[in-house]
């Protein structure tokens, strides 16, 4: 690091805007150069003074009535009932007891309504077969058979459902 | 994210959502007990489907497309059609062709749906015997049962009557 680039630094260096790297560099430049650590420790002397002479004028000023004057303006300002609420919801320590019941009832909500739009609407189905095709599609609860075979047909073009029996006996013949 | 605001309109909206769903729940229970299912009326016809001609019996227009979809024959001809009111429980039973016999006891209304046992007998063969759900004023098709000149297709339906 040449002597240029670290009186560059020396300012950063004091404001703690020096990354690491340059940081160390930096110190190593001034360990081995006198007018650079002159001139870091001419800084940090002036640093020091301006942090001292704001302190001072600091410690003169009269901040007893600061917080009273404060809470006194506070006290005049009307926070509406949601906002308090708002407040509360964010800030609370407590409010996942209240949290979870709320997220519960929200999610039991959406689904009631949706049960309640759907018994209410079944109609609005999609009706791939078009609305003027009658529903006789049946639920086969039991099925038992002495013929050779059934077939349940169910047709979805017609909403129908059918049994096909396979009986090779005819009235009056012999199987 | 705050979730605050949704949170609050879906806590208020509970009591209104689960409100309505309690009413939709009591109106759909009053709307199933509300009319007087005191009876069925069963509908039974038999149709005799063979190959022989194109005759397409007029009668049976509201099948026309299923018999079309469904079944390999070129001629219907409608050979019996009976309707029968029936008590909830009660029996109704139905000649048909080839000396066969068709027995159809309604047990329930449920979800739209007649819930019905219905057994076909050929003498005391049960060629058939089944419980099945169908929707009100839909039909149900049982074919197969060969006749000389064809094969039987019969079609059962049920109405509710109030």
């Amino acid at each position: 690091m040449t002597c240029r680039e670290a009186l560059n630094l020396v300012p950063l260096l004091l404001d703690g805007e020096l990354e690491s790297r340059q940081m160390r560099a930096l110190v190593m430049h001034s360990t081995r150069c006198t007018p650079c650590e002159t001139e870091l420790r001419q800084l940090e002397r002036l640093q020091e003074m301006v942090s001292d002479s704001v302190n001072a004028r600091v410690d003169e000023l009269d901040l007893s009535n600061f917080w009273p004057n404060i809470e006194q303006r506070l006290g005049t300002l009307e926070l509406s009932w949601w906002h308090r609420l708002r407040t509360w919801w964010d800030t609370s320590e407590r409010r996942w007891t209240v949290q979870i019941p709320a997220f519960a009832a929200a999610a039991a909500v959406i689904a009631g309504l949706a049960l309640v739009f759907f018994f209410r609407n079944p109609q609005t189905l999609p009706d791939p077969a078009g609305a003027q095709v009658a529903d006789n599609t049946a639920t086969i609860e039991q099925l038992e058979t002495d013929a050779d075979s059934v077939a349940v047909v169910n047709d979805p073009e017609t909403r129908t459902t059918a049994l096909w029996l396979v009986d090779d006996t005819v009235p009056g013949e012999t199987p | 994210m705050n979730l605050f605001g949704p949170v609050l309109l879906g806590t208020l909206a509970a009591v209104v959502g689960l409100s309505s769903a309690g009413y939709a729940e009591d109106s759909a229970a009053a709307a199933v007990a509300t009319p007087a299912l005191n009876a069925v009326e069963v509908r039974i016809g038999a149709v005799l489907a063979s190959n022989s001609g194109k005759e397409f019996d007029a009668r049976l227009a509201s099948l026309h497309r299923q018999f079309d979809i469904l079944f390999p024959y070129s001629s219907y001809r409608l050979v019996k059609e009976e309707r029968r009111q029936v008590p909830w429980g009660g029996k109704a039973g139905f000649d048909i062709p080839g000396g066969r016999y068709v027995l159809v006891v309604p047990r329930e209304f449920k979800n739209d749906r007649v819930s019905m046992k219905v057994m076909v007998l050929e003498g005391s063969r049960p060629i058939i015997d089944t419980v099945i759900a169908l929707r009100n004023h839909a039909t149900f098709l049982i074919g197969g049962p060969r006749q000389p000149d064809g094969v039987l297709i019969l079609s059962i339906g049920a109405d509710t009557l109030h």
